[in-house]
């Protein structure tokens, strides 16, 4: 079934995938074009994935329950990081997501609390201070 | 004899302080990231990469850097499959089956120093390999024009799967869809934004090493927390790995037969130090398993297998240098590092950056002297690395990863794409989909169509031209026959099942 679904959606992809190349406007004097390639791959592309969907593999083991919600809430964790690094500063949102993963991984909460603070002051002096990679700094102090 | 002084120019290179203490910090890295389990040799140099460029190094020393980090990921893996039981990465998987007997045996110091000495046969006779047949590779790659280049290129995707991929049609689509991935952004020749959203941040497509580190890294925690079972089952402490001469002596054969078969299945595209390794088990369990002790702890089982992966990993470089054209996800990444510091790998790269290519040659030398060092006497502090708890290590590679991704374009929209690619390559991993192909596709898609467009132009639009020399027919003729060989394999395990 998962096979089934992920060739379907993959067939589609290549359908629009393929499709959407007939509008790229063709270079003066370029006999080939931007739109040759896409055409080109979005053929296989469909056909292998039509081919899932007749011949499937046996569905894989889902995560379910407990693991689940650490997956949802780990992958929680790595999207807000992006949005909180700048302005909250390095130091600060690095060692917040430490100590959730940390806690997610089943660390205890004081030592990923404590890993957290020394990891994240060690990568800011490693990467900023001593590589000299401008990470952003705690914003009051910019 | 003139590649005998292309290789002391090569040394001039290595040699400077810069190169070899990068030489050095290369090579303790990839055996730490070798030796813990779950973080493989791709994952070691991709999360690596970033700091290459924060380092501002200049590309001889980068990729100096990262092939050592890549030579020691190889060395490192066994360490864990012997303590453990649980290779440190895929090719050290059989390393497992008599690595951990003969350490339940007490023999752990033995087990480690053998595999030691027979990473160190394998990984040299390779690199001899490498300086020997990458040059004459590079002499018939001369004559490719944009026609054959592209017939390699589907040679490339075509096998890249080998004989051990799972399905074929999985690999393939893949490759499908990582070509699809690379010709997002706008197209260098008429400047049209193809498949961009009008989203800015993709006008320059996705960043290789972004995917990459997505792919392999942020999947990794992904699929880990699915089993998470906190900290590793202690392992036997062990100071120093040592061997007696007469023991050595035995699984001398082992060592050479492996390494010969790895480094074949190195220069092959598709195959890798992970058949490399399993197929020097396999020969070696025929030809010396006389008395039926492999898999009990017999020192030539543990032998082969190293000096096999180990092999390989060097062959791999030889299309990858020569060719531009990689036969393994690590020398996939190692390209991606060449395509960010503008190097176009080659025959043209031997011809116009001699000090790239022959100071990398001649630092894996040196790689070797320093790893077989490190992994003699100093093996005890990488297996105190072992009882490092999960919760601690994996959130520090992860905050790794995104330092090293922001530090490329100083941009937080890499570091979500980043976590894209990892959601992506987490269920891609679910379903057996492997993430090689897509990673070369994105990789390579740019000059694919390159030469596809340049081959085309050349004709006036006609495609005839594809098939015109004899080099192009004959590279088509062996795509066909080894995918042949895939499907009629892929087929009689369906079978079995």
């Amino acid at each position: 079934m998962s096979d089934r679904l992920t060739g379907l959606l993959i067939a589609a992809l290549a359908i629009w995938y393929g499709w959407t190349a007939n509008n790229f406007e063709e270079g003066f004097g370029d006999p080939v074009g931007p739109s040759a390639f896409p055409k080109l791959l979005a053929v296989p592309m469909g056909l292998f994935a039509l081919y899932l969907v007749i011949r499937p593999d046996a569905d894989p083991d889902w995560p379910r329950g407990n693991p689940l919600i650490r997956q949802g809430v780990m992958l929680a964790a790595l999207v807000v990081y992006p949005l909180i690094l700048e302005p909250l500063g390095f130091p600060l949102a690095t060692a917040l997501a430490i100590f959730i993963m940390a806690v997610l991984l089943r660390g205890t909460r004081r030592a990923a609390g404590v890993a957290a603070v020394a990891i994240s002051l060690g990568l800011f002096v490693t990467f900023d201070q001593i590589l000299g990679l401008h990470l952003p700094m705690l914003p009051s102090l910019q | 004899m003139e590649i005998l002084s292309f290789l002391a120019h090569g040394l001039t290179v290595a040699l400077t302080p810069t190169n070899l203490g990068l030489a050095v910090f290369g090579c303790v890295a990839g055996t730490i990231v070798g030796a813990l389990p779950g973080l493989g040799p791709v994952n070691g140099v991709a999360i690596l990469i970033p700091l290459a460029f924060t380092l501002g190094l200049d590309p001889a020393s980068a990729l100096i850097l990262l092939a050592c980090v890549y030579y020691g990921t190889m060395y490192g893996g066994r360490i864990s499959s012997i303590m453990l039981n649980i290779p440190g990465d895929e090719p050290a998987m059989m390393t497992c089956l008599d690595g951990y007997p003969m350490a339940r045996k007490g023999k752990a110091a033995e087990a480690l120093a053998i595999s030691a000495v027979a990473s160190f046969v394998g990984a040299t006779l390779s690199t001899i390999g490498l300086t020997l047949f990458a040059p004459l590779l590079v002499k018939v790659a001369i004559h490719f024009g944009p026609a054959e280049y592209f017939a390699l290129y589907v040679l490339a995707f075509a096998t890249i799967g080998g004989v051990t991929g799972a399905n074929p049609a999985k690999t393939l689509m893949a490759a499908a869809f990582g070509l699809a991935l690379g010709t997002v952004g706008l197209d260098p020749v008429s400047g049209t934004a193809r498949y961009t959203f009008g989203i800015f941040h993709l006008f320059d497509g996705f960043h290789p090493i972004v995917a990459i580190v997505g792919l392999f890294a942020i999947s990794e925690i992904l699929v880990y927390l699915e089993h998470a079972h906190g900290t590793h089952p202690g392992a036997v402490a062990v100071h120093r790995a040592y061997a007696r001469l007469s023991d050595l002596a035995k699984a001398g054969g082992a060592m050479v037969r492996g390494s010969l078969i790895g480094f074949v299945s190195g220069v092959l595209p598709g195959a890798g130090a992970s058949l490399g390794s399993f197929l020097a088990y396999a020969m070696e369990k025929r030809v010396s398993d006389k008395q039926g002790s492999f898999g009990h702890g017999d020192p030539r089982g543990v032998a082969a297998p190293e000096a096999g992966n180990n092999a390989a990993a060097g062959g791999a470089l030889i299309p990858m240098l020569s060719l531009g054209v990689p036969g393994s996800g690590t020398t996939a990444v190692l390209l991606a590092l060449l395509i960010s510091l503008n190097i176009t790998p080659g025959p043209l790269l031997f011809q116009k950056q001699p000090d790239v290519v022959w100071g990398l040659i001649a630092s894996l030398y040196i790689a070797n002297v320093v790893l077989l060092l490190l992994n003699v006497p100093l093996v005890g502090l990488f297996t105190r690395l072992l009882t490092l708890p999960m919760w601690l290590l994996l959130p520090t590679v992860v905050m790794v990863s995104f330092v090293g991704v922001y530090s490329i374009n100083h941009s937080t929209f890499d570091l979500l794409v980043m976590v894209g690619f990892g959601v992506l390559g987490y269920l891609l991993r679910k379903l057996d989909i492997p993430l090689v192909p897509i990673v070369l596709g994105l990789l390579l898609g740019a000059e694919m169509e390159n030469n596809y467009r340049r081959a085309l132009s050349i004709s006036g639009g006609d495609a005839s031209i594809l098939f015109d020399s004899t080099i192009a027919v004959s590279l088509y003729a062996a795509t066909a026959a080894l995918l042949a060989i895939a499907v009629v394999s892929a087929i009689r395990r369906h079978r079995r099942r």
